[in-house]
């Protein structure tokens, strides 16, 4: 009886044990997934944003400013956010936001970069850390106005 | 006697909570990647779109240069590792009637379709799940002004 009684402690603790480790296994990596596929569509949400946005490049200040509002529309799935405004992915924020133009002979934007620069996803059990990942390169399609500053 | 059929039914237990277990991780690990890899296409084939729409200017020299545009997105799927392959560029000037290699220069209508991209299943398949699992995607885009449309 006590034998029995023995065996059956052990049998609970190695299952457990086992039981255990898949469950916060499969807890990281589906939360890690999870998130990064909140940051896949919000990366696409500031691809589209940035093809079509107006380019305007009166200075370096007003070209700051563009980058400011696609890192924005990544972060809060809008360019200008309200005060206090939830970010579309727990955590990000939009200095963690990379933008760049490719421009062609002329100057004028052709391509433009929305990725994150590095993230970090807490799954409680572990952390996995995305650089440069993900990320999208759109045709820039909006109006190229060169000599025009912003708002 | 009553020892051994314990055993046994500790057996078939165990082997019933391993397969939930399976499931249960196949559900978190693999539809997350599926998941993932959907999103992925459909941002891919939105920018794929958009840049062949940029190029079509009513010339078969701009045709081809869409085509290029295309091939030069450098966007990647499965956790961006992965090159998308057997990507199809069509084109349209009424939305109805698409065509890989158009008669008619005139299209101002660019449809990429991404139908490759097979996620391999892990755990799901022990559990009588599928090997692979396709997940295609594709977007619609007009010329001037470029815009998405599908």
């Amino acid at each position: 009886m006590r034998r029995e009684g023995g065996h059956a402690m052990l049998e609970l603790a190695i299952s457990a044990a086992v039981m255990v480790s898949f469950l916060a296994g499969t807890f990281q990596f589906g939360y890690t997934f999870y998130v990064y596929n909140e940051l896949v569509t919000a990366i696409g949400n500031g691809g589209r944003y940035a093809a079509m946005r107006t380019y305007r490049g009166g200075s370096a200040e007003d070209i700051e400013k563009s980058k400011k509002a696609i890192r924005n529309m990544v972060a809060y799935g809008d360019a200008e956010p309200a005060e206090g405004a939830q970010p579309a992915v727990a955590h990000l924020s939009p200095d963690q936001v990379e933008v760049a133009w490719t421009m062609n002979e002329a100057g004028a934007p052709e391509y433009v970069a929305v990725s994150i620069r590095e993230f970090t996803v807490d799954a409680v059990f572990k952390k996995f850390t995305f650089s440069g990942r993900p990320g999208v390169e759109f045709p820039f399609v909006g109006k190229y106005a060169p000599a025009e500053h912003e708002k | 006697m009553k020892s051994s059929r314990r055993r046994g039914f500790v057996l078939i237990a165990m082997s019933i909570a391993m397969l939930l277990m399976l499931a249960a991780i196949g559900l978190a690990f693999d539809l997350g990647r599926v998941y993932i890899a959907r999103n992925e296409a459909q941002v891919f084939t939105d920018a794929a779109a958009m840049a062949a729409a940029a190029k079509l200017d009513g010339t078969a020299g701009g045709i081809e240069k869409a085509r290029q545009a295309v091939a030069r997105v450098p966007m990647r799927w499965n956790l961006g590792t992965k090159e998308f392959t057997g990507v199809v560029v069509e084109f349209s000037a009424d939305g109805a009637n698409w065509d890989q290699n158009p008669r008619d220069a005139g299209a101002t209508m660019a449809r990429v379709t991404a139908p490759l991209n097979e996620v391999e299943i892990v755990f799901l398949r022990a559990v009588g799940g599928p090997a692979t699992f396709t997940v295609p995607a594709h977007a619609v885009a007009v010329s001037n002004p470029v815009r998405l449309t599908e």
